[in-house]
């Protein structure tokens, strides 16, 4: 199919001038990386300057940034296996089966997106303190079971993009539910499992306030607590974070593109090349 | 149909983790939060029991009340634009001709990836009045003749706050259209396309409609992650006489600068009930137009 | 699979869950109790007595802080300790304090010393939480101290809780070039004197803004004014009545006088108009504090001599960074060895000279401000021209009100300023704010 030639320019002039603005800040944090402290206080960079080694001796002089980067990808890929597959269990046991109070708890799991968490953290100090696992990884991983957000998005989807027929008919070949669940249902759910995936992996590779609270020794802690403690008395040291900024940038960048493939399923990318 | 009563048991083994995860691990701090709601708690004392009166300190609290206004205001001038923007973007970048859809897509998410800090240096830097990029630059095309104080004007300074987060997460939504978009299979089109349809129709008879799902999924996330907005707006400050203050930057100042935390708790629970009244709305709405 | 089969698995995954958890908290609470407790080696108690000889002093101690230069103060100090092991935690962010007070309240996992901010310092030192250094001989350590910098480190029955090692003044920064062709002058003293009053600020103002065409302001802005009355003012309350310096009148009414006269460049604190003006010269004196060099572009030493600091109507200081003893410390003489050692003029000299934070000790002031130079003003004796009104400053003790007060003025004051409000309606619109935060207070 060929493209009007007018509609074609406009859409790619549209797309090239949101790319520009989204571009842009992403650029400036790059190049912000290798400039002084002064000149990231009062001007927007754009040119690339002198300073990354020295911000980079800084930050490495203060922190260990390697080892929270292999903290932060340690929790952040267990969290997220962990979240993606039981939120896609969870979401499609209330998309495909009827059962009592089925709205009722639905309702309930949306519920736990309502209230506002920034106090919660004291309740959940003191619970993890009674539990004993402060100053473990436990605190920030096992939350990842629960939750609603995710519930909530594969549920949508498997509504619409998982026929009861399937179902029906691996029930029929004598798949169990759990084996029918991984086989067929899986597969199927594989863009919005992608999709969602990108969101577990990003909100958990930023997190900042649990770890900072939950986690004790300095070398356990992720990437984002780290970053943020590079600071003189009174201000932060820009320079030297923004240079821990973009190296913690670049993971969730190659993780987006691996799961950004998988968003287009294996027909619409055949249809593509045509 | 039969088998799926036969097999319903199992939806809640299916649903099971997520009760069994929240009844660990999320339950305890929020019944905690509601605790302390029902006491006075500067942190430091052990929080007395004061009944319901932070409830009704809530009920007569004009600067929360302010608060909701602000928050629905930035939050519906952001939310317009970002999902028109998305749906927009989602549309072209699911046509077969265009190019380097993997490039844009990335690019469309890059704002969701910058930083709190970053973002807050960055729109100082950008919106500073005497300093700024974006006065120089009305000044150098003659839009204007004065710098204007962006931040100190309570309408710019909303707008700026709405701006910031619609900048932020119009790539989030755009992927869940994008996924959306995905998940239609590409017989439907194919066939559409046999019959002679034009690409408009096939946008509101085929795609839009089959988005249905999707949508309701984007309307109530949108409606309970905007009305609990926080860290942008937290960079841009409160704005002259607090109209840029959203509930949650409220609730945060009361907890943790002036350390009324059982205050803040109750204020929680009143944000938790708003959200609720507004979600429910949201779900009818878009119920009506089915 | 059937559903007892499928139950069984869910089953056992959150056994295994649990016993994992069940580990995890084994591992964790061996890690906490050796960290905060006492190490091995912490058995063999550190010498009560003041006088230890540095090799004596043995055991391990725990500091939790906000920023990372502490590991500087741990080096040096174990430099001089060797058996002492120091652990520097830090913890950024605004969330330190929520931290502090959650660990604080369950008693466990708490630092042996704690670093606490002016900010909020206060609530600390009301509570049981710090242990009583007067007690412990603290008041030794500061009885040279600059008033204002000890008397902040007392609860309210005037007891020692914290002691800090800096005094963060404040002046009016200038580049040498800019006063000269606008001021006349370039000499410290002679440019204190030119400002020693708002008045003169006025007069002044008006005169380089109507020489400029408005183009150079004497000033960065009215608002400064706020920070500099800050710790010159009454506290806020008082009998648990809100109390209002009229010095606030004063101060707010001579701010609108130096906004309509054009005298300040209305340049919000420490933002990048603030910096390129403070750097270009085209605002002539910028009132800030010692520690905010970092705003100077001084990229290749092109900054070197380029300042001069000239003392600002009345003195002022501005943040602050204090470090106390955890009540329930097992290890509280050899924290206070620690005390010792940041109250010391060595400490304080050498952390002058290497990070330019200037000292809490008068002595160090008294011993070096005949000597102490820094890069960027050239030839300048600063301790010098800080020592005066530091050692004059009034000695405010902290309360829990005050910080989280000031700033409720310092927003509602600007808003007014904005607007060009009377002080009668700043003053309503402070006191609505100030009766909703805190509404066990009395407002009239």
């Amino acid at each position: 199919m060929r493209a009007n030639p007018v509609t074609g320019t406009i859409s790619y002039l549209f797309l090239i001038a949101v790319a520009v603005v989204c571009l842009l800040p992403f650029y400036s944090m790059i190049i912000t990386a290798t400039h002084s402290n002064t000149d990231i206080a009062q001007k927007l960079l754009l040119i690339p300057g002198d300073q990354l080694s020295q911000n980079y001796h800084r930050l490495i002089g203060s922190v260990n940034i390697w080892r929270g980067l292999l903290n932060t990808a340690f929790v952040t890929v267990v969290s997220t296996i962990l979240n993606v597959y039981t939120a896609t269990m969870v979401g499609y046991g209330f998309s495909k089966f009827n059962f009592r109070f089925k709205e009722t708890l639905f309702l309930a799991v949306l519920a736990t997106m309502m209230i506002p968490g920034q106090l919660g953290i004291i309740g959940f100090y003191k619970l993890m303190d009674t539990l004993h696992m402060l100053d473990t990884y436990w605190p920030l991983i096992l939350g990842s079971l629960s939750n609603a957000f995710g519930v909530f998005m594969i549920r949508q989807f498997a509504d619409s993009s998982v026929p009861t027929e399937i179902i029906e008919s691996g029930r029929i070949d004598g798949y169990g539910e759990l084996q029918l669940f991984h086989r067929l249902i899986l597969p199927l759910l594989v863009p919005v499992m992608a999709t969602y995936a990108i969101f577990a992996f990003i909100g958990k590779w930023n997190d900042f306030l649990t770890p900072m609270i939950v986690l004790f020794d300095n070398n356990k802690q992720t990437l984002p607590v780290m970053i943020a403690s590079v600071k003189s008395q009174f201000t932060s040291d820009f320079g030297a974070q923004y240079v821990g900024i973009v190296i913690s940038v670049v993971p969730i960048v190659v993780f987006f593109s691996l799961m950004s493939k998988r968003i287009i399923s294996g027909v619409s990318a055949g249809a593509v090349k045509g | 149909m039969k088998s799926k009563v036969n097999k319903s048991a199992y939806g809640y083994l299916f649903i099971s983790p997520f009760f069994i995860g929240y009844a660990v691990i999320g339950l305890v701090p929020i019944l905690y939060t509601f605790y302390l709601s029902l006491t006075k708690w500067d942190g430091f004392t052990d929080p007395v029991y004061v009944g319901l009166s932070n409830y009704q300190r809530l009920l007569h609290d004009s600067f929360f009340f302010q608060t909701i206004g602000n928050t629905l205001i930035i939050w519906i001038f952001s939310i317009v634009p970002q999902l028109i923007l998305a749906l927009l973007l989602a549309l072209i970048l699911n046509e077969k001709f265009i190019r380097g859809k993997h490039f844009f897509r990335a690019v469309f998410y890059f704002p969701n990836l910058i930083s709190a800090v970053t973002l807050g240096v960055l729109f100082s830097l950008i919106f500073d009045w005497q300093t700024g990029a974006v006065n120089k630059m009305l000044m150098n095309i003659g839009l204007l003749h004065d710098p204007i104080n962006w931040l100190k004007d309570p309408w710019w300074s909303r707008a700026i706050a709405a701006a910031v987060t619609c900048w932020q997460y119009f790539g989030f939504n755009l992927i869940v259209f994008i996924a959306g978009m995905q998940s239609i299979p590409a017989e439907v089109f194919e066939a559409a396309e046999v019959d002679g349809a034009t690409k408009r129709q096939m946008v509101f008879k085929i795609t839009l409609p089959l988005l249905r799902q999707v949508f309701m999924f984007t309307f109530i996330t949108s409606v309970i992650g905007g009305l609990q907005l926080f860290d942008g707006p937290l960079m841009l400050g409160d704005g002259p006489g607090n109209t840029a203050r959203t509930m949650i930057m409220y609730l945060y100042e009361t907890a943790f600068k002036a350390f009324d935390y059982s205050y803040g708790a109750a204020t929680a629970y009143g944000i938790f009930i708003i959200i609720m009244v507004f979600t429910a709305i949201t779900a009818r709405a878009s119920r009506l137009k089915e | 699979m059937n559903a007892k089969k499928w139950l069984s698995i869910v089953l056992t995954a959150s056994m295994i869950m649990i016993l994992l958890a069940a580990c995890g908290k084994g591992n964790s609470n061996n890690d906490s109790s050796a960290s905060p407790a006492a190490s091995p080696s912490g058995s063999a108690s550190p010498s009560a007595s003041a006088s230890a000889a540095p090799a004596d002093l043995k055991g391990h101690l725990v500091i939790w802080t906000y920023f990372d230069q502490v590991k500087q103060m741990a080096d040096k100090f174990t430099e001089a300790h060797p058996g002492v092991k120091i652990d520097v935690q830090i913890f950024p962010g605004d969330q330190y304090e929520t931290k502090l007070m959650t660990a604080l309240q369950s008693g466990r996992n708490v630092p042996d010393i704690i670093d606490l901010d002016r900010g909020y310092i206060g609530k600390f030192l009301e509570s049981k939480f710090l242990a009583d250094l007067s007690a412990m001989g603290g008041e030794d350590l500061v009885k040279s101290y600059l008033p204002y910098v000890q008397a902040y480190g007392r609860s309210p029955d005037g007891k020692l809780k914290a002691i800090s090692d800096n005094s963060s003044p404040g002046g009016f920064w200038y580049v040498r070039e800019s006063a000269k062709k606008w001021l006349g002058t370039d000499d410290p003293d002679k440019i204190s004197s030119m400002v020693d009053s708002w008045d003169k600020v006025i007069e002044l103002g008006k005169k380089v803004a109507k020489d400029s065409g408005g183009k150079v302001h004497l000033i960065q802005s009215a608002s400064a004014l706020n920070d500099i009355m800050s710790y010159n003012t009454a506290s806020w309350v008082k009998d648990g009545k809100l109390n209002i310096d009229p010095k606030w009148k004063d101060t707010y009414e001579t701010e609108l006088k130096i906004r309509a006269n054009n005298v300040d460049a209305k340049l919000p604190f420490m933002s990048a108009g603030w910096g390129s003006a403070l750097n270009d010269g085209s605002v002539i004196l910028t009132s800030m504090p010692s520690w905010a060099v970092f705003m100077v572009d001084n990229k290749d030493g092109k900054a070197k001599g380029k300042f001069g600091v000239a003392k600002t109507p009345q003195g002022f200081f501005l943040g602050g960074r204090y470090e106390g003893i955890y009540e329930k410390s097992p290890n509280k003489e050899l924290a206070y060895e620690v005390m010792k050692f940041i109250a010391s003029p060595e400490w304080q000299k050498y952390n002058l000279e290497k990070t330019g934070n200037m000292p809490g000790n008068a002595t160090v002031f008294d011993q070096n401000q005949d000597t102490f130079k820094s890069d960027l003003f050239g030839d300048q004796l600063i301790l010098k021209t800080y020592a005066d009104q530091m050692k004059a400053m009034p000695a405010l003790q902290a309360n829990k009100y005050d910080e989280g007060i000031l700033s409720k003025w310092g927003k509602v004051a600007g808003d007014g300023l904005e607007k060009g409000a009377s002080y009668d309606q700043v003053v309503a619109a402070f006191k609505k704010e100030v009766k909703n935060t805190y509404p066990e207070l009395q407002v009239e």
